[in-house]
Parts: structure tokens; sequence; C-alpha cells
């Protein structure tokens, strides 16, 4: 009765995922690089260099729910200003890491749910745009960015 | 029958903990550096003078009649410089051919010492002044030909500067 249990407990294990499979990492800072006071500046998702991105990974077969936490103005370092930010609703672009996989975009402002078919992990990629008031201090600006990810 | 039911306690225990929802989170900056505006000036045209059919004549950028652009901007900044540039000066319907571009920058309003490079269109990187300023010379060669009609050639040169 004992190995007949066990048997069933191993056959509802095997699909189930390792805790420890699921990951989500920040990669790269959404950096505007320099911007001038009084013109604003935007970065696109698909800026291979400046957007913003993290990676995900869960299995296929599973749900991923996103949602960020984004920030509406940046800090002056040091203090001294704050730099207005905003995020427009084609500003967050999912791809998976599949050959196969077709970049989605869609909405930073909302929650999303994927579901994971031909990817066990994808990559996000964030884009947005800054608006410096004309009598902006000059000087180094930052915030930060949190992707909240939950795993079905 | 009582271990069966310990067995079975523990199946549910696992299937409840493998279909229970988790979450991570992760972050990641967002970061902008806010420089004021940049001018550009073209102070001073690139003049070659008088030219003779057949006679190739050269400005260097130390010549006073060399082109100068006066920039002004973000102190310390990094800023890439591109040239449009012409192929020929022209006068009417007649070309003179220009080329072999010479440049030079300076923080200060002097060739001396300055920074050569070839204006071109591929972006030379250079940088403003610890007090925002910056220099450009421009030199090059007009080449005559020998029926080269007479007149007033011009052409126009462009200098575009972007922060980096």
């Amino acid at each position: 009765m004992l190995r007949c249990a066990c048997l069933l407990l191993l056959a509802l294990l095997g699909p189930l995922p390792l805790l420890g499979q699921t990951q989500v990492v920040g990669i790269r800072d959404l950096n505007f690089g320099p911007v001038i006071r009084g013109v604003p500046n935007a970065v696109a998702p698909t800026d291979p260099v400046r957007s913003g991105q993290f990676y995900v990974r869960h299995r296929i077969g599973g749900s991923v729910q996103l949602r960020f936490t984004l920030p509406t103005r940046l800090t002056r370092v040091g203090g001294g200003g704050n730099l207005p930010i905003s995020f427009a609703t084609t500003d967050a672009v999912a791809q998976g890491t599949a050959g196969s996989s077709v970049p989605v975009t869609f909405n930073p402002n909302a929650t999303q749910t994927f579901n994971l078919v031909t990817s066990a992990d994808f990559n996000i990629r964030l884009g947005g745009r800054v608006s410096p008031a004309a009598n902006q201090a000059t000087g180094s600006y930052r915030g930060t960015v949190t992707l909240n990810v939950t795993f079905f | 029958m009582r271990t069966l039911t310990r067995v079975s306690a523990t199946v549910a225990a696992l299937l409840s903990l493998a279909t229970a929802a988790q979450a991570q989170s992760a972050n990641i900056n967002a970061t902008a550096v806010v420089y004021q505006a940049m001018t550009v000036t073209g102070a001073r045209a690139l003049d070659f003078g008088n030219v003779f059919p057949g006679v190739a004549k050269s400005i260097a950028v130390a010549a006073a009649t060399s082109g100068r652009f006066d920039l002004t901007g973000q102190a310390s900044a990094n800023v890439n410089l591109t040239f449009t540039l012409p192929t020929n000066l022209t006068s009417g319907a007649n070309n003179l051919p220009i080329g072999t571009w010479t440049g030079c920058t300076n923080a200060t309003n002097t060739t001396t010492g300055c920074t050569t490079f070839t204006p071109s269109g591929s972006a030379t990187a250079s940088a403003f002044s610890g007090t925002g300023n910056l220099f450009v010379w421009v030199g090059g060669t007009v080449t005559p030909a020998a029926n080269q009609a007479a007149g007033t050639y011009n052409g126009t040169v462009t200098l575009t500067a972007a922060y980096f």
C-alpha cells in the first residue's frame, strides 16, 4: 500500500516545477542618457542599448502575471529637483527566448498575464519618456522601476 | 490504513504547495542626465580668397581665414561633432571641387594646442570645457580646373553637435 502511494506521489509531482526554477532579474537600466532642459526625450522599448530590461523564467505551460511599479518622477541625485517620467501604452515589449517567439507589445501601466507556450523564459524591454522643464536643474536623476511577477 | 492516510495527507500538502502562486520582483533604475541647451554658431566663414585655374589652394585650420564654429553647452559634457560637407562650391551652374577637409577643436579660442581631426559625416567625439565652451576650426582644399570658369563660388558647411 505504501509503495502504491509513493508511485502516485511521484506521478503527481512529475510535471510540477521545482522551487527555484522561477526567476525574475533586472538586467539593464532604462537609461535616457543626456537630455536637454525643456526638450522631452523618449526611449523606445526596442532600443537595444537604452531600454530597460528584465528577464523572467518559469516553465512552458505555466503563466506569469506581470505588474510594474513605475515612477512618475526621477529624483535628482544630491537633491534639488524632480524630473517627470511617463510610460505610454506601448512602452513594454515581451519576447520569449525561443527562436520562434514573436515580440508582444503591452501596456506597462496595466497588469499583464502571459501563458508560456513556446518559451520557458523571456525578456521584457521597457521604454519611457522624460519631460525636463525649461528651468530643470542640470544633473543626474534616478528612479526605481520594479517588476512584480506572480508565477502560476 | 493509518499509513495510507498519512501518505495521502502528504500528497495533498505537496499539491497545495505546487499549485500555489509564487511572487517575485526585481528592480532596475531609470536614469537621465539633464544638460543645459547647446548653442552652435557659425562664427567665421572658410574663405579661400582668390584662386586661379589649375592651381589648388588649401586653407589650414590655423589660418586667419579658416572656418570656425563656436559652441556653448554643459560644462565638461561629451559631444559628438558631425559634418555635412560639400564636394563642390558652386557659381551658378559651375562647380569648384572642394575636399581634403581638416579640423581642429579647442576649449579656448585659439588653434594653438588644438586637437586635430578630419571633419566628416561620421561623428567625432569631443567635449566642452569646464566653462562650457568649445571651438571648432575647419580647413580644406579647392581644386580649380585649368578651364575653371571665373566667378564667386559658395558652399555650405554644416556642423551638427549632439551630447552623448
